[in-house]
């Protein structure tokens, strides 16, 4: 009892608030100070009643809610176990930023003593593609094909094609008229309505999702693409990167970073699962599920980057391929394996693949993203 | 906090007191609206009302949250103002419009007579010329603290997003012709979001957050039984369990509570006591909304999924 009497001190919540915000959970002065005034409101309830409350004011998204009761449990046991909060809690959350570290570390899983220098900016060519390589460096990445890459990316963005807004704006086309403004415009003629003015429909750029594979047998041109997507990452809020092989990660963040370096270090921070195996289909699933909120109906470019060498079952890879077509507004795969000179997609994963794609291109050098610009 | 006012001041014997005095109380109230909430629920619309703080609901299609809006309305006896968000919504939409044929016809009528400019001007811009939408209504009630519901504010876009959050923090909007409208009574606002997008993290922390999720067995069946009372416990039971069978499957879309009502309201139309495969095979377009969907269904074997319930 005195347990529970203690846990509704303001002292606790502030304590539970930091703890939550050190966990994960959005944090902020605003948001510790709507938990205690949403304790105080619910008055002297039960511990659920306290539950409920502190989730209400502290949540603000699916994540954070399914977040929360272990958050709450965990941040109860360790007051129970330490009487005084303070330096439980700090030791808690310090232990668990620890735990949290490792396994990340523990993923990433190469020795970045072991390099290679086998990632050049002209290593992309077609023998080496199946080459499997062992080791990732990102420190060996030439900067070289960034500045081109660059001026590419500018291009290829302006020139994406604007979707129309249904929102309208005066324009000066033909269309709906904008009474306000016909009246503003015929003030001079007495209000006689003689110069009509227009609205129209205004343009929005597309959002782009590039969805880019580092597994194995991408090696070769992994390093090359994603410098590709920072390229685009860096000049445009718009585009969204995401890294899959038998998992996705989103790692848009990370490429936002000012220069290549600091980008290629962020990412070597996330487990991407460089070099595994490659589950497009289970990839697309987790995407559609996951994320779906990236993939915004109606004015998103999925652009999918990947040699279609998949183990997992084709049917999925074309279902799932199929619901996120559904969705945005087209589908663009990059195969890098294309730019040979006798490939066919007949692997099992690109034939299922296939008939749920807008636009199939090559994209094993510069060259061949330029020739992109016609299709965004 | 970020409410300056005191929500009551002003308004003396108004509705603004409130029939509930704790969450308990709340809960009944819903109770008796044909509401089943759980605690969670209950609690996240007290502090709402309490505090005055906006409630964020997110969740599936098809579990309740614009009810929850409307519910709260008739428990506090004042009137809901809904706003439809959709692609393309705009302050004219949402706030208010001037209606211009009235005025120009106004300006006309008004050409003969001897109204010096600035009386013409001040009759032309007055409340008769003014169409109230949503936004503007829910600020002008006159009597009491009226429920705005913001249905769907992730279809509209971040650029009335951001005006919403306007409104939100100071309750008062300025109509250039008028001048300033402040809120004699500060609404109860209650967003929604089907959450097919990220809405903005200033939005966000302004509300209160509460995630609804697929009832349990226990609460859809007492849902049922509170919305469909002459179903028969059998059949009630009957398709509960298959719905949640059928949510165990990998939709697209599924199936909703408001689906589990419209499933057995077809199913007792039909003049059935149980659900059986041949029932659901006629039936499955109350569950399954898409080809791919009712296929997946079937794949699995109604049979089994009936079984499995059981």
């Amino acid at each position: 009892m005195e347990q529970q009497r203690a846990a509704y001190s303001t002292e606790s919540v502030v304590a539970f608030c930091r703890f939550a915000s050190a966990n994960g959970l959005s944090g902020g002065l605003h948001r510790s100070l709507a938990a205690l005034r949403a304790v105080k409101a619910v008055g002297s309830g039960d511990r659920e009643a306290l539950r409920f409350a502190l989730r209400a004011a502290l949540c603000c998204s699916k994540a954070e809610w399914d977040l929360f009761d272990g958050l709450f449990k965990a941040f109860e046991e360790t007051s129970q176990r330490t009487p005084e909060a303070g330096p439980g809690r700090q030791k808690k959350t310090a232990e668990g930023s620890s735990q949290r570290e490792a396994p990340r570390q523990h993923l990433l899983g190469y020795d970045a003593g072991d390099t290679k220098p086998e990632t050049e900016g002209k290593t992309v060519v077609g023998a080496s593609a199946r080459e499997r390589l062992a080791t990732v460096d990102f420190s060996q990445v030439p900067q070289n094909d960034l500045a081109r890459l660059e001026v590419l990316s500018l291009r290829l963005l302006r020139q994406m094609s604007l979707r129309l807004s249904r929102r309208l704006k005066s324009g000066y086309r033909p269309g709906p008229t904008d009474l306000r403004r016909t009246i503003r415009r015929n003030l001079a003629h007495g209000g006689e309505p003689i110069v009509l003015a227009w609205r129209n429909r205004r343009p929005r750029r597309n959002r782009l999702l590039i969805f880019l594979d580092v597994s194995g047998s991408m090696n070769a041109y992994s390093i090359f693409l994603l410098k590709f997507a920072y390229a685009l990452e860096k000049h445009f809020r718009q585009v969204d990167t995401f890294l899959f092989s038998t998992s996705v990660v989103d790692v848009s963040d990370a490429l936002r970073a000012r220069r290549l370096s600091g980008a290629l270090e962020k990412l070597s921070q996330l487990a991407a699962g460089w070099s595994a195996g490659t589950k497009i289909g289970a990839s697309l699933h987790e995407l559609n599920r996951v994320h779906s909120r990236k993939l915004r109906a109606g004015d998103t470019i999925f652009m999918i980057l990947s040699d279609g060498w998949d183990t997992g079952a084709p049917e999925m890879l074309a279902s799932e391929l199929r619901a996120i077509r559904h969705r945005v507004r087209r589908v663009i795969w990059l195969n890098p394996l294309l730019g040979l000179a006798d490939y066919e997609p007949v692997t099992r994963g690109m034939a299922a693949a296939l008939p749920h794609i807008d636009v199939f291109a090559p994209a094993h050098n510069l060259e061949s993203l330029l020739a992109l610009e016609r299709h965004l | 906090m970020h409410l300056k006012r005191d929500p009551d001041a002003g308004s003396p014997g108004s509705a603004g007191r409130q029939p509930f005095q704790d969450v308990g109380a709340l809960v009944q109230g819903f109770g008796q609206l044909n509401y089943v909430a759980d605690r969670a629920l209950a609690t996240a619309v007290f502090l709402a009302v309490q505090l005055r703080k906006p409630l964020l609901i997110e969740g599936h299609a098809g579990l309740g949250k614009t009810e929850v809006a409307k519910v709260l309305a008739s428990l506090l006896e004042t009137t809901l103002i809904r706003l439809q968000c959709y692609e393309g919504l705009d302050v004219n939409s949402a706030v208010y419009e001037w209606n211009y044929q009235k005025q120009l016809l106004a300006i006309k009528i008004e050409e003969k007579s001897d109204l010096t400019v600035e009386e013409k001007e001040r009759h032309i811009f007055s409340k008769e010329f003014l169409l109230e939408r949503p936004l503007l209504q829910s600020i002008l009630a006159e009597t009491a603290s009226p429920v705005l519901l913001i249905d769907e504010i992730d279809r509209a876009d971040e650029a009335f997003e951001a005006f919403l959050l306007e409104l939100l923090s100071d309750f008062q909007i300025t109509v250039p012709e008028m001048g300033t409208i402040k809120a004699r009574h500060i609404p109860y606002v209650i967003l929604t979001s089907n959450s097919t997008r990220e809405l903005s993290d200033a939005l966000k922390r302004r509300c209160f957050y509460h995630w609804i999720d697929y009832p349990s067995l226990e609460k859809e069946m007492k849902i049922v039984s509170t919305h469909l009372p002459s179903m028969e416990a059998d059949l009630r039971s009957d398709v509960v369990r298959f719905v949640h069978a059928v949510r165990q499957l990998d939709l697209a879309k599924p199936p909703g509570v408001a689906e589990t009502l419209d499933c057995g309201q077809a199913v007792m139309s039909l003049g059935k006591h149980r659900l059986d495969e041949e029932v659901v095979e006629v039936t499955l377009g109350c569950l399954a909304k898409s080809m791919e969907d009712g296929q997946k269904i079937k794949d699995a074997g109604i049979r089994e999924l009936l079984g499995n319930s059981e």
